[in-house]
């Protein structure tokens, strides 16, 4: 892994797991800088240890070590020929999570073999046989499929199965031994139902053609051993179960399918599923690279790969999809057609996502004193899509139709193609995303200094816990983060019932504390000087923050004024705007209770949305970090950073022991990320379109435009569309997104991200280019906007609907000709009703559990990004105990993930749970007390608190743990609250609620729920 | 005058009439009303200090005195005003003629009582410095400089606090070490005690009482959240180094936002959460006109300018009578918790002196109006106020003043620093002046030169057996007066009097006898402002001059209509040169003044003693020519020579005049050189004696040394009697000035008094 390549140029300061507070820090060095490139990436998913440690600058690194890879691409094309029967299909690969797996192993097969390029589609496309589709189903004669390749032949023929186990046996097995481990194929010929699929599908051959784009399985062909960094030894489950937990691991996955319009996965008789066979998230391990248009054609078959695997984008016009992407690839024509899917149309818009390190950055454009060239009607930005015309005169704006005249300054003779001679010069015209420097025009006042104003509960409680003292250490730790430079200005109060100002503009002297005790009515004590310059205070700044703890020692107030606190924050930085953060402990004294439980999950009253919308008109951002042990009431508190841009961080029960890392790292985070001050956005989207609504973090005062006084790479806006017209097929719809903001730096620009894709008339087509990761946010965005106003029960049925419905539609008109007594699943959408089960399950559908809880999950989720939305609801479980017997380095030992489902779990076993937000670890009642000793450096758990700090010791099984634990916090980009559940105990239980798959008291179990599914759809088809 | 003087030595009484109208219709027709002005605390030589409590009338609570008439053999004394007889107690058995009790000893008329002298209150002082920071830098040193000399000069146990303002109030929290620390309270509001016992975390402790009187450590109040604000001096002194200017920005064309009135109610709440009942000092230092909140004066805007008496007369001054009810209501406060509030106002400009006026008077506060903080006016009075010294004050604090007096007598009311308790009893007059409507007075600041004057009514109806019983032509009266000495202890200083009273024909000459006309003019000064204030319309040089005629009418030997044959008793004759030179007073002519200033004048000649007053309403002149030793020479412009030095004192200022040709040696430098030293001696004396009256007199009064035709000698000539103008038939004698003015001289107001004393129409 050290040998990261260099290459990416990152703009920003990457997140990194605090290597200070951090009780066990990365032992090794060299792993930081890499972790660092990770986190830039943001990349989301666990798959991509490869790319990481490796292969990743592949692409663009010369350096790298295997060319090869790349090559592969060469590889596509090949398949692309090959793979025709389905036009489509081809492309298709990517949607699916699985779908990488697939190849992994497919392609391994091949050694050298140069059809390598279309791997995972080729497993199964050539083996025309099996049901790709139908991936649960996949029946034994599939193995057929993979005879049929030379490469794979050798041992793949006879065991044809085991290539699908997917990933994990590739895994495990060093190249050497490549497709022998898995010899598991068994595993498949079990499966039950499948059968119907296997006839039918020759079609899918074509999909290799898909694989090819992505370069990823390029580096299969070198069966380097040791390379293969993810391997991790597929024995894993073996011992306990070898067979079974083999297939349980790789339900195999069709993945790559392509994308009949009939694909689809089938279930036939629920009662007979296996459990087995039911489809499941597949990790992915390779990086693919993505490119955004191909050709000057809308090509309805670029499909960007899932937002939760690895990929590298290539922005050759479309916006990368990590900025911007759309619930379905094809938008349909009609507002019927779209109903009749039933699928939600909306993009989610995440304008700061972290790129991938390889990816270019984003390029400015200046336009100087004129700006930017925008179409006079509807002044949607220039783009790649605007069509000159009249030999450049004039152009066409791609989203209301207007044609406008060129300035002669922006002439441009027009090539034999139409486009104009300079376009693939000038990054406006045929890159998806770039940035322009705003003119005066695009400013009311002088951008904005990047002002943090930072407020510390010092209440008894806030006191006593260690609360103020671990936001004090965070703050002081954090403050070199800040962004560098004169334009960077710090303020500091405290609070309790009354509010505490600290001048600290007094050279040489120490500052002064000016406490504003009338909390009804706050004002700030002074005019200047609470605010300043960070290069002028930050010798007093740090003294103070040593100096608060001990300054309340004694405090013995026990209320804290947060609403009055927040109030008098916000006229301190009014002026100005900026960010506030608020560190909370106490019960606000602003808030009243009141014990209808419905009621709670709305703010208890209209002050703080009040202030809220005045904080946001004057530009100031809120983050509230809660560390309380007791209710706090986030519905109403909540309100504040939603409205102003900010989030809520939330540590419950706040132990002084291990959550001050957290803190720091999340403060770090905070304020390192990307982002951007006093920013405006608005979609446009081509005629025939129009927003219906924005959801997320953001105030909102006029209809078209959100206002966000902090935006940053964590936050996603998703935006809903209704038609108002029809398209014609053929035609494109664009959506572009403008976000005008002021960097940390007090520059102002506007980021500009284009996205255009092809209408259709085909429901099919809406199928297959479905993207499951963003329905699936927008649908857990939904259903958190309903919960604080609707009950429980009939959101939860509200979402099941949701999945019902779409299935309905997709087997009444997409998957007619199948018998009625099967459940078919669109290959894009298998996984809904896996999502939509753990949904119902999810901390803020629960009927049991905190209101706070639910109400922080709420919050959560409204500004929450695909890529984390994703896990939150399903999360990540793999297991520990056995690290230390695979040898793969840490990321692909995060790619073995289990099914959230207590059969995986073994009594002398330990696991980890994580969502992004926590990370669980499962201790079985039967773990040796080695492992123990090992892990946690005590031979019994009695006693340790269940708030863990995770130690490294000096071995193998603790370094590998902290290091997937870290690998984890790079990919999150956020510091797991590592809790330790024990068997028999409520953490236990605690951990078991996660088990989405099993059957609970309330709920259904997976299949149970596949079963329910089922007869819905039955029923609304009879 | 001899023998009034002897009388106030004794009992620091002077009384307008020392021989008393017997009856209500002469009293009226006397003009001059009947009224004592008494100093409590003036220093009396010899007063014993009795180490037990007062023997008190069983009916009437008057204390034993020499008046009382005592049957040693019954051990029964009898209430000289009540006529009760009481008996004494066993501690008192032992008394006989020859073996008296300090307070029968008739030399001790007054005396004082200091009750359980070891156990008592020991409360030390509270100073509570309340600090204006909108001025100018050069302003804020001179005051740093002068409030840190005052820190030291504190006696070491008194503790002290500090608020600043500005745009806001902030208190500072002294005991607090890590870092500077202060509240900051919103300069647009009152802060009530509940706020402030909320606010400032008096009650983290404790759980607050849910109801009931909160304050002070016998309340519940824990003496640390208490030691958060008020320290010992000793441990202080740090704070006023870190005085800084207001930080907030003013605007060219506006006002500083100053917020005087919230800085002294939260001071007010402070100390009333803090030390309620014990003595304590709010010393508010302004530089400026309030223009923020409650109390405010005039608006920001600087094209507004501030009030005048012409605005004030109009009634166009909206934000006046509402500040003024803000500190009335402050006064009521204070006076409640027993807290008095100094005034320090230095400004050029006008700071609402008029309007917090009402609060410094009720609770005894000291004021002080200079230019500025670097005037010695200022420095050194703030200095006299805690330096010990055989002039210093004697600061006294949370004192209740009472009266007791024989039934035909009754209180109108007091004009002076206290405020009424309200305390209505059978002596208190239908009529009332001043704090009335009650027979006990709150004075919550007192020193050794504060002087109430008390205004009688004489209630006795003229009756047949009034007549002809002299055992009973004496009225007494009792003046009680309970105090928290500056040493920290409770005392009682009882003063008991006794006049006597003449009626009917032929008592004219008697009461003329006993007609003290410098007592007189002193309370007809504070007559006439008292009635310059509170009523409207009222014409102050007619209403001097119809009582001065009528008084003469009645008192002056004359044949009627014949002006020529006009003449007053030695007891009445400089009278009329006081009420003249009162109609010319700051006091009368108030328009040649700012409403501060009025107010100010009339504060000191509030609290002032009759021979001070005197010196306000006529200021002295003296003398200095080689030709004779110092003279005191009459007010008049005559009195002006080139060779000649003149010292006039009018109190608030002192001004050295120096003759033309003085001016012109002295400026040749004749006074160094040793062949002239009488001349150098000559121009020291007057130096010499300006400052020994500076010494003794607080305020510090200004000195003005100028010349003869110099710009500052308007100092001089505004005081003078305009014998000759610049439209006089007689040219002035060589070497003398002229007085540009349209006034009358006193010899022409002589004349029209004569003329019109003698008409029947006055008599």
């Amino acid at each position: 892994m050290a040998s990261a390549p260099p290459g990416p140029q990152r703009p920003r300061p990457p997140f990194i797991p605090n290597p200070n507070t951090n009780t066990n820090p990365n032992p090794n060095p060299s792993s930081l800088p890499d972790s660092f490139q990770n986190l830039q990436i943001g990349r989301p998913p666990p798959p991509s240890a490869v790319p990481r440690g490796v292969a990743p600058p592949l692409p663009f690194s010369s350096a790298a070590p295997r060319p090869a890879a790349f090559p592969a691409g060469p590889g596509p094309a090949p398949s692309v020929a090959a793979a025709p029967p389905m036009g489509p299909p081809g492309l298709i690969r990517a949607p699916l999570p699985s779908a990488a797996p697939p190849q992994s192993h497919v392609v391994r097969p091949f050694p050298g073999s140069p059809p390598a390029g279309a791997p995972s589609s080729q497993p199964f496309a050539a083996p025309p046989p099996t049901a790709p589709q139908t991936f649960s189903v996949l029946p034994p004669q599939s193995s057929g499929p993979f005879t049929g390749n030379p490469a794979l032949a050798g041992p793949p023929n006879s065991q044809p199965y085991m290539a699908p186990p997917s990933s994990q046996p590739f895994f495990g097995t060093p190249s050497s031994q490549p497709f022998r481990g898995p010899p598991s194929s068994q595993p498949f010929s079990r499966l039950p139902s499948s059968q119907p699929f296997m006839g039918p599908q020759p079609p899918f051959s074509g999909p290799p053609a898909s694989t090819a784009p992505f370069g990823a399985p390029a580096w299969q062909p070198q069966p380097r051993p040791g390379a293969f960094p993810g391997s991790v030894p597929p024995p894993v489950r073996m011992p306990g179960i070898p067979l079974n937990a083999q297939n349980q691991m790789m339900p195999p996955p069709p993945p790559a399918m392509g994308y009949s319009p009939h694909a689809g996965t089938q279930m036939s008789t629920p009662l007979k599923i296996d459990p087995n066979q039911i489809p499941r998230p597949m990790p992915t391990s390779s990086v693919v690279v993505f490119e955004t248009r191909q050709g000057n054609q809308a090509n309805a078959a670029n499909v960007p790969p899932p937002a939760t695997s690895d990929f590298v984008v290539k922005d050759t016009g479309n916006c990368s999809p990590r900025l911007m992407r759309c619930t379905m690839n094809h938008i349909p024509c009609t507002g019927d057609l779209l109903s009749t899917s039933s699928m939600p149309l909306a993009l989610m818009v995440q304008p700061f996502a972290l790129p991938h390190p390889s990816e270019e950055p984003i390029q400015l454009v200046d336009f100087g004193e004129t700006g930017p060239i925008r179409c006079s009607r509807c002044k949607a930005y220039i783009n790649p899509f605007m069509r000159f015309i009249d030999q450049g005169r004039r152009f066409v704006c791609n989203l209301c139709g207007f044609s406008n005249e060129t300035s002669r300054d922006y002439m441009c003779n027009l090539g034999p193609d139409g486009r104009r001679r300079d376009a693939d010069d000038r990054p406006e015209l045929c890159r998806g995303t770039v940035e322009f420097v705003a003119t005066k025009e695009f400013m009311v006042r002088e951008p904005m200094p990047a002002v943090y104003f930072f407020l510390i509960d010092v209440s008894m409680n806030a006191i006593q816990t260690g609360a103020t003292a671990a936001a004090c250490t965070a703050i002081s730790q954090a403050i070199s983060d800040l962004p560098e430079g004169p334009q960077t200005m710090v303020g500091i109060a405290t609070f309790d019932s009354t509010i505490h100002f600290y001048n600290l503009k007094r050279a040489s002297q120490q500052p002064l504390m000016l406490i504003v005790p009338d909390v009804q009515d706050v004002y700030t004590p002074l005019q200047t000087d609470l605010i300043v310059p960070l290069t002028e205070c930050r010798q007093n700044l740090e003294q103070l923050l040593e100096s608060i703890p001990n300054m309340f020692e004694s405090n013995k107030v026990a209320e804290s004024a947060f609403g009055a606190a927040i109030k008098a924050g916000f006229l301190a930085m009014k002026s100005t705007g900026g960010k506030l953060m608020v560190f909370q402990s106490g019960v606000s004294m602003e808030v009243p209770f009141f014990c209808e439980a419905h009621k709670l999950l709305q703010p208890a009253d209209k002050t703080f949305k009040t202030m809220a919308i005045e904080f946001a008109e004057c530009q100031v951002c809120v983050d509230i970090f809660l560390t309380t042990q007791t209710f706090v009431d986030i519905a109403s508190i909540s309100v504040v950073p939603s409205t102003t841009g900010g989030q809520v961080y939330y540590y419950y029960p706040f132990s002084a022991l291990s959550d001050p890392a957290k803190l720091y790292n999340d403060l770090r985070w905070n304020i390192s990320r990307p982002q951007g001050f006093e920013a405006v956005m608005r979609v446009r989207c081509s005629q025939g379109l129009q927003v219906q609504e924005y959801s997320g973090n953001f105030c909102k005062r006029v209809p078209t435009d959100i206002d966000l006084p902090g935006i940053d790479s964590d936050k996603t806006i998703m935006v809903t569309f209704k038609h108002d017209d029809k398209f014609q097929e053929g035609s494109e719809c664009a959506f572009q997104c403008a976000l005008l903001y002021t960097t940390v730096y007090g520059q102002r620009r506007i980021r500009v991200i284009n996205l255009s894709l092809p209408c259709t008339n085909m429901l099919s087509n809406l199928f297959r280019s479905a993207d499951l990761d963003t329905q699936f946010t927008s649908f857990l965005k939904q259903a958190a906007n309903s919960i604080p106003i609707t009950p429980l029960s009939q959101v939860r049925e509200q979402i099941t609907n949701l999945c019902i419905n779409i299935l309905h539609s997709y087997r009444k008109f997409c998957a007619s000709v199948s018998s009625s007594g099967q459940l078919i699943l669109p290959e894009a959408l298998k996984l809904l009703p896996l999502y939509t089960l753990a949904l119902i399950k999810s901390i803020g559908l629960r009927n049991d559990g905190r209101l706070d809880d639910r109400s922080y999950w709420v919050s959560h989720v409204a500004s929450l990004s695909i890529l984390l939305a994703v896990p939150l609801v399903y999360p990540r479980m793999i297991s520990l105990h056995d690290f230390t017997s695979k040898e793969d380095d840490d990321i692909s030992l995060l790619s073995a993930t289990l099914p959230l489902s207590s059969e995986h779990l073994n009594d002398d076993g330990i696991y980890l749970l994580e969502n992004g937000e926590d990370g669980l670890i499962y201790v079985g009642n039967m773990v040796s007390p080695d492992t123990l000793q090992h892990l946690f450096g005590v031979s019994s758990l009695d006693g340790v608190p269940n708030q863990l700090v995770l130690q490294q010791f000096d071995n193998d099984l603790s370094q590998k743990v902290n290091e997937v634990v870290n690998e984890i916090r790079r990919q999150r980009c956020s510091y797991l609250r590592l809790r330790l559940c024990r068997k028999g105990d409520p953490s236990g239980m605690f951990f078991l609620s996660y088990m989405v798959e099993d059957k609970t008291p309330g709920g259904l179990s997976y299949v149970e729920f596949l079963v329910h599914v089922h007869r819905q759809i039955q029923t609304k088809i009879a | 005058m001899k023998e009034f003087l002897d009388l106030e030595a004794q009992d620091g009484v002077r009384m307008t009439w020392n021989v008393f109208p017997g009856a209500k219709q002469d009293a009226v027709s006397c003009v001059i009303p009947v009224a004592s002005i008494y100093t409590p605390l003036k220093p009396i030589p010899n007063v014993p200090v009795l180490p037990y409590s007062p023997l008190r009338c069983r009916m009437c609570r008057a204390i034993l005195n020499p008046f009382s008439i005592v049957d040693y053999i019954a051990k029964i004394w009898i209430c000289p005003f009540c006529f009760q007889r009481n008996h004494f107690p066993q501690n008192y058995s032992s008394i006989s003629e020859d073996n008296l009790p300090a307070e029968l000893f008739p030399q001790y008329s007054t005396i004082e009582y200091e009750s359980n002298p070891e156990t008592g209150p020991t409360v030390p002082p509270v100073f509570l410095f309340v600090v204006d920071t909108c001025m100018i830098e050069e302003e804020i040193g001179f005051l740093k400089s002068a409030l840190a000399q005052a820190v030291e000069l504190l006696p070491e146990k008194s503790l002290v606090g500090l608020i600043t303002f500005g745009t806001y109030v902030q208190v500072h929290e002294l005991g607090f070490a890590l870092l500077p620390k202060s509240y900051v309270f919103k300069g647009t509001k009152e802060a009530t005690k509940e706020q402030i016992l909320e606010q400032m975390c008096f009650f983290t402790r404790k759980p607050r009482p849910a109801v009931g009187v909160i304050a002070g450590t016998r309340d519940g109040l824990s003496a640390e959240s208490i030691a958060r604000f008020l320290l010992p001096a000793s441990e202080c002194e740090f704070v006023i180094e870190e005085l800084q200017k207001d930080p907030w920005p003013v605007p060219a064309d506006q006002r500083a936002s100053r917020c005087t009135g919230a800085a002294l109610s939260v001071a007010a709440s402070l100390l009333g959460v803090c030390v309620p009942g014990s003595g304590a000092r709010i010393m508010a230092f302004v530089g400026g006109p309030s223009t923020e909140g409650p109390g405010a004066i005039v608006s920001k805007t600087l094209s507004e300018p501030i009030r005048s008496h012409k605005d004030l007369d109009k009634g166009s001054v909206p934000l006046y009578s509402k500040a003024v009810k803000f500190y009335e209501g402050l006064s009521k406060q204070l006076v409640h918790q027993g807290h008095v509030l100094d005034l320090f106002a230095c400004a050029l400009d006008q700071v609402g002196v008029a309007e917090m006026k009402v609060a410094v008077e009720r609770t005894g506060g000291i004021v002080v109006l200079a230019e500025s903080f670097g005037h010695s006016v200022f420095k050194d009075s703030l200095r006299r106020i805690f330096q010990s010294s055989e002039h210093d004050l004697g600061l006294s604090f949370n004192g209740v003043f009472e009266v007791n007096c024989s039934k035909d007598v009754k209180v109108q009311g007091i004009i002076g620093p206290c405020a009424s308790l309200e305390k209505k009893g059978p002596l208190s007059s239908e009529t009332v002046i001043g704090q009335g409507n009650t027979s006990a007075w709150k004075m919550c600041g007192l020193d050794r030169k504060t002087s109430l004057c008390l205004v009688f009514d004489i209630a006795r109806k003229d009756g047949p057996d009034a007549i002809g019983q002299p055992t009973s032509n004496q009225f007494y009266f009792q003046f009680l007066t309970y105090y928290q000495h500056h040493e920290g202890q409770m005392r009682l200083r009882a003063t008991t009097l006794s006049r006597r009273w003449v009626a009917g024909p032929g008592s004219v000459q008697e009461l003329v006898a006993g007609f003290d006309q410098e007592a007189a003019a002193a309370a007809m000064a504070r007559v006439v402002s008292f009635k310059m204030e509170t009523e409207a319309d009222f014409d102050p040089v007619r209403w001097l001059d119809r009582s001065l005629i009528r008084l003469c009418s009645k008192f002056g030997d004359y044949q009627k209509e014949s002006p020529s044959s006009f003449s007053l008793s030695p007891r009445l004759s400089i009278f009329p040169q006081f009420m003249f030179n009162l109609r010319r007073s700051q006091f009368v002519q108030v328009f040649n003044n700012s409403p501060d200033e009025t107010a100010y004048f009339r504060m000191m000649l509030d609290r002032e003693n009759v021979n001070n007053a005197v010196v306000m309403i006529q200021p002295s002149l003296i003398s200095y020519s080689f030709h004779s030793g110092p003279e005191p020479v009459l007010l008049d412009v005559t009195a002006i020579a080139a060779d000649k030095i003149l010292l006039l004192d009018s109190y608030f200022t002192i001004v050295v005049f120096h003759g033309m040709s003085i001016a012109q040696w002295r400026n040749a430098g004749y006074q160094s050189q040793p062949e002239h030293e009488a001349f150098a001696q000559l121009l020291q004396a007057p130096r010499d004696d300006a400052d020994a009256i500076i010494k003794e007199r607080f305020p510090v009064p200004r000195l003005v040394i100028c010349d003869q035709h110099g710009s500052q000698a308007r100092f001089l000539l505004a005081k003078l009697n305009p014998s000759v103008t610049y439209n006089s038939d007689n040219p002035p004698p060589h070497g003398g000035d002229v007085i540009f003015t349209d006034d009358v001289s006193f010899q022409v107001f002589m004349d029209h008094l004569q003329r019109l004393a003698v008409q029947q129409a006055y008599s």
